[in-house]
């Protein structure tokens, strides 16, 4: 009933200042300030991409390509949304490309061995890669607001800027997909 | 299974690595390059080389003289942007030579022109022209002009004072963005590669990479309708070595030919 009432009420979102602007505007004028922008954004643009992305080249590949295309096209963002939305579309574009491609044989799970580390890295690997194949039967975006959510560590509120929704409704949705991925995901049980 | 736990495992897979200092390290270093700027400081060229005689390859002049519809209002910010950017991407500092390549189609028969030019003076200049299997090779140096006959491997070298320069799109190109005549008409995939689509109002249509800015195709309207794609195989901006100058120079690329002196044409 709360989740209900929640849902049905108005839509009031009130648009907070992006607290990238001043970085984006420095950027403009000097184009290596691009490069704090970099630094702020690169560990949740790459773990964006383990989530949405099973192969590790493959999403060390798509984090430089986001960071290229975005200085690249620093220009073409006006502003209208927050540069935290702009890079995180440019990431979901990348993501959406390499979905598109040909899809590759996954590379086998390296066999375990009798050391422990070892033996744990690839029950690691291999609750991963179950996890990944999980995601991967969610839409596009459902992935994309895990990923933002899990994979880049942002918050309701940040997500709910780029998502364009209010974070209570980010949450409820958040909280639904895990229930959906829960259904799905393999029982040790 | 709880969400609690689908929760953190997904944190797992996403938690940083030892190894992702490396990758962080490559992509600046990759941002870092294309921040270079170059900076504009290349004279303009400005008259044809005598010898562009071969018919197919005569295209290159006619490519940018072609006359095409008018630009119309200034482009938005974010297309001035891009090109000034063009711009720079061929606009190479002092001291170093330009090398281009470029290679089309031309009624069926394969055409081409390749070029190495000094950028300061005196703007020392090679460039090798050819259709269906036919080549000519000339060089200018601001007091001589060359031309190499393979058939007798012979260089005929006549007194030419007049300042080496040349006529060819890619040249035409960098005068309309220089002039403020270029337009973005936004972006156009060829061989599966994004491209900026920018146009000319000499009619000519040149694509560049949305990451460096480099010319990449021009295509280039023919008085019969039809249009002429040349790719650009090769645009670089080399350093001024003693090994690279040999580049500029007919001699130097023919070490076992022939000279042959010239006198420099009576003026009418």
């Amino acid at each position: 009933m709360e989740v209900r009432a929640f849902l049905a009420a108005p839509a009031l979102r009130v648009r907070e200042a992006d607290p990238d602007a001043a970085l984006v505007a420095a950027a403009r004028e000097e184009p290596r300030m691009f490069l704090a922008l970099y630094d702020r954004y690169f560990d949740r643009v790459l773990g964006y991409a383990r989530l949405r992305i099973r192969d590790d080249a493959t999403c060390e590949d798509v984090t430089s390509t986001v960071f290229t295309t975005a200085l690249a096209q620093l220009a073409r963002f006006r502003g209208d949304g927050s540069f935290a939305g702009w890079l995180f579309q440019i990431a979901r574009n990348a993501v959406r490309d390499v979905h598109r491609r040909p899809r590759a044989e996954p590379l086998p799970l390296e066999a375990a061995c009798a050391e422990p580390d070892v033996e744990e890295q690839f029950l690691a690997r291999e609750r991963a890669a179950q996890l990944h194949a999980a995601l991967r039967l969610l839409d596009p975006e459902q992935q994309h607001l895990l990923a933002l959510r899990y994979g880049a560590g942002l918050a309701f509120d940040e997500i709910a800027a780029i998502v364009g929704a209010n974070p209570g409704t980010v949450r409820v949705r958040v909280h639904r997909i895990l229930e959906e991925l829960r259904r799905r995901y393999p029982h040790d049980d | 299974m709880t969400t609690d736990q689908i929760e953190r495992d997904l944190r797992t897979i996403a938690v940083p690595r030892d190894t992702d200092e490396r990758l962080r390290d490559a992509t600046r270093a990759r941002l870092d390059e294309q921040l270079l700027v170059h900076p504009r400081r290349r004279p303009k060229v400005r008259i044809a080389l005598g010898w562009a005689a071969v018919a197919g390859v005569a295209t290159a002049a006619v490519l940018v003289s072609i006359g095409g519809p008018g630009g119309s209002a200034g482009p938005a910010a974010a297309d001035a942007a891009i090109l000034r950017h063009a711009l720079r991407s061929m606009t190479a500092p002092a001291n170093m030579i330009v090398h281009v390549k470029e290679t089309g189609f031309q009624d069926g028969t394969p055409v081409g022109v390749e070029w190495w030019q000094q950028t300061s003076p005196p703007h020392a200049l090679r460039m090798i022209k050819g259709a269906g299997g036919q080549q000519v090779e000339g060089a200018e140096d601001g007091t001589t002009s060359f031309q190499y006959d393979p058939a007798t491997n012979t260089i005929a070298e006549t007194p030419d004072a007049t300042a080496p320069a040349l006529v060819d799109p890619i040249e035409g190109v960098r005068d309309q963005l220089a002039t403020g005549g270029a337009q973005v008409a936004g972006t156009a995939t060829i061989d599966g590669v994004s491209l900026y689509k920018i146009e000319l109002p000499t009619g000519v249509t040149a694509y560049f990479d949305t990451t460096d800015y480099r010319p990449m195709y021009l295509d280039n309207p023919q008085g019969d309708g039809s249009i002429v794609r040349t790719r650009v195989v090769i645009y670089e901006e080399l350093p001024m070595t003693p090994d690279t100058a040999k580049l500029l120079s007919i001699a130097a690329q023919h070490p076992g030919s022939r000279v042959q002196a010239r006198t420099a044409p009576s003026k009418p």
